[in-house]
């Protein structure tokens, strides 16, 4: 009987400990998502956006990646580990060079490979234009890194997967 | 009175067993068909003119390479970004295979490669370079412009999702 007692008490805890776990790990999935979120919100932009407005999303942007950060993007010259007010600049200047864009993420997935680390894996779909008149349509898939730190998930590594390579 | 009826049963039909499984079995049916064997695709781009117009509609045919790999000339789909974004590319050359564009020209293991598909190719030059196992060299039709405004290049026979189906 009592044998019978501990081993329900066991299956409870079991029980217990793998909902805790899966609870957890999907508010960490939210977090993440919405790091992302709000940082495909940050780079888009809006026709007659106000300094005051830009300024606001580059602060933003800054909160959201990890210092440095490494960027694998070919498309965009860009390849290494780059300081964060570095990447604020980069960021900055592009949307400069844009009337309008909208930046979204799609198929996201998030795992967690140890302790205070996540991996997403996403398509980003850029579409707008360029103050030239020219359109853009981009769409790519990306695998950034994520660290946890002081309870805030930041970018610590962006790369565009290459699918064709010449 | 009779063709009536038909006509108001054919309209609003009874919701009797027959008829939820019924649609019950179209709906599962259109969806492993147009889910997983023939995607519905609509090609945006002039990368394959003049053999695939842009806003032409077409099905993916997942079947297509199930039990042999592409060969050289074959239109293929290739997963680009997630599960939604593709490319629609020419197999021009094959794993261990060497591949160079000499003034507009696709050599194959240094020899021209006869392309009917191809209209009034740019002079595009591109160094010879070895396809690596486990991929196949793409192109599309379309060589008017630069080389650097087009995408091509080796993709790896994973992303290779089928053919179109016309």
């Amino acid at each position: 009987m009592v044998k019978m007692k501990s081993f329900l008490i066991l299956l409870i805890l079991i029980a217990a400990g793998m909902g805790a776990f899966f609870i957890l790990s999907q508010n960490e999935e939210k977090r993440v998502k919405k790091q992302l979120s709000l940082l495909a919100k940050a780079i888009s932009k809006e026709a007659g956006e106000t300094v005051f407005k830009m300024d606001q999303k580059m602060k933003t942007i800054g909160s959201l990646i990890d210092d440095p950060c490494d960027l694998q993007i070919p498309a965009y010259s860009l390849s290494g580990s780059f300081p964060r007010d570095e990447i604020v600049g980069y960021a900055a200047r592009g949307r400069l060079h844009a009337s309008e864009l909208r930046l979204t993420f799609h198929d996201l997935r998030v795992s967690f490979p140890g302790q205070d680390e996540a991996d997403a894996h996403l398509t980003a779909r850029l579409t707008g234009r360029w103050k030239t008149g020219e359109t853009v349509h981009e769409a790519h898939e990306i695998r950034c890194h994520l660290r946890k730190v002081e309870k805030k998930w930041l970018l610590s590594r962006v790369e565009v997967v290459e699918v064709l390579k010449r | 009175m009779n063709i009536k009826r038909s006509i108001r049963q054919f309209f609003l039909p009874s919701l009797t067993p027959a008829f939820l499984f019924r649609v019950g079995f179209i709906t599962l049916l259109a969806y492993l068909i147009f889910g997983h064997l023939l995607i519905p695709l609509r090609i945006q781009g002039y990368s394959m003119e003049p053999t695939y117009q842009n806003g032409a509609i077409n099905f993916c045919w997942r079947l297509r390479y199930l039990f042999s790999p592409p060969k050289r000339g074959d239109v293929v789909v290739i997963r680009f970004a997630g599960q939604h974004v593709t490319l629609l590319k020419r197999v021009v050359a094959l794993e261990n295979e060497e591949v160079e564009f000499r003034e507009g020209r696709l050599l194959v293991n240094g020899t021209p490669l006869e392309e009917p598909y191809v209209r009034s190719p740019y002079r595009w030059n591109l160094p010879p370079r070895k396809v690596e196992p486990q991929t196949v060299y793409v192109v599309g039709d379309n060589r008017s412009g630069s080389i650097e405004n087009h995408f091509f290049g080796q993709v790896s026979l994973k992303r290779i999702l089928g053919s179109p189906l016309w």
